[in-house]
């Protein structure tokens, strides 16, 4: 059976067909969709997946710089407090016991210094919860270009009907103040706080 | 560092940033500090209340950071008042929007407690404090 020549004459006959038709089709739908001015839109599509995919590795890179920020705190954090806490047990014994003062105050002088430097293991910890919202801004980017290739794409459907009139095209989406995060180097941007002190100062302010 | 209860408005749509600055500002010595979390809801709070600081994301719904600062600077009691942008809004033409505006600082996100006082310092200084 898999040997029948006919049959495998049939098949190729008919894959050269469908071909020619998908070819056909695909050409159609390239006139079309020129003649309608929307390979403007689709270009715009292509363009935007990139981009997509740049802004979610930023996102990954943040959240973890943000992890290992917070963790690196607590590895330096958690043993200061073991070493207070443990110190403070000592220390209620050796009252107990009527120990005289002046190794005690040393001793709290030092408990004082490792809460010192716990503090600003917490304070880092906190600043590095600013990944929330620079990654949230870059992530309502990304929702918002899914939105728009969504629509751009049912646009696609209305237009083809061959009733429709020409899509308007966006154009100045780049114009924007509201960009968010910059996530790659970018000549119309700074990149550090010295850059925008530069700046200003450069403009007199 | 000025009057520690100088009266702050911290405006951010994000919540984890209006309490990274709210930290930021009590570690600084100022526990004044009232939160907004869009330029509406700030400038009908900055009428009401009386705020001595401002410090204001730009990218935000309903009232973006920059009109809040333009509608400050054409409110007749509310000129004065100081402003400092803390956003990601990281483009040379930002800078200078905000600056043009009126505005008297401006830190880009992610930004570091010392940068933070740095301006604060800065500002304070200027207006005399």
């Amino acid at each position: 059976m898999e040997n029948d020549p006919k049959r495998q004459q049939g098949e190729s006959c008919c894959n050269e067909e469908l071909i020619a038709r998908v070819g056909q089709l695909t050409r159609t739908l390239h006139d079309s969709l020129r003649a309608l001015g929307l390979d403007r839109v689709i270009a715009d599509a292509t363009r935007d997946i990139p981009d997509v995919r740049e802004r979610l590795n930023f996102v990954m890179s943040k959240t973890d710089a943000a992890a290992q920020r917070v963790l690196n705190a607590t590895d330096k954090a958690i043993p200061l407090q073991e070493q207070i806490h443990d110190r403070c047990m000592a220390m209620a014994d050796q009252l107990a016991a009527g120990q005289d003062s002046a190794a005690m105050a040393s001793d709290m002088h030092e408990m004082a210094n490792k809460a010192d430097v716990t503090k600003q293991q917490l304070m880092d910890i906190m600043m590095a919860q600013d990944f929330q919202d620079i990654t949230g801004q870059v992530i309502r980017k990304v929702i918002d270009l899914a939105a728009d290739l969504e629509s751009q794409l049912v646009q696609l459907l209305i237009d083809y009907s061959p009733t429709s009139e020409n899509l308007p095209v966006d154009d100045d989406r780049d114009n924007s103040l509201m960009n968010g995060p910059q996530i790659k180097a970018n000549d119309d941007a700074v990149a550090n706080q010295s850059q925008v002190d530069d700046l200003l100062s450069s403009l007199g302010f | 560092m000025a009057d520690p209860n100088t009266k702050f408005l911290v405006v951010d749509d994000f919540s984890t940033m209006r309490r990274i600055v709210r930290n930021l500002l009590k570690e600084l010595g100022y526990s004044n500090v009232e939160e907004a979390e869009d330029g509406a809801i700030a400038l009908s709070m900055l009428q009401k209340g009386n705020f001595e600081f401002v410090v204001t994301d730009w990218n935000m719904p309903n009232m973006d950071g920059l009109t809040l600062l333009q509608r400050i600077r054409s409110d007749a009691a509310l000129a004065k008042l100081p402003v400092l942008m803390v956003t990601a809004e990281a483009k040379k033409e930002n800078i200078i929007a905000a600056a043009q505006a009126g505005a008297n600082g401006y830190v880009v996100k992610p930004f570091t407690a010392a940068t933070l006082d740095e301006k604060l310092s800065k500002i304070f200084e200027k207006l005399g404090k």
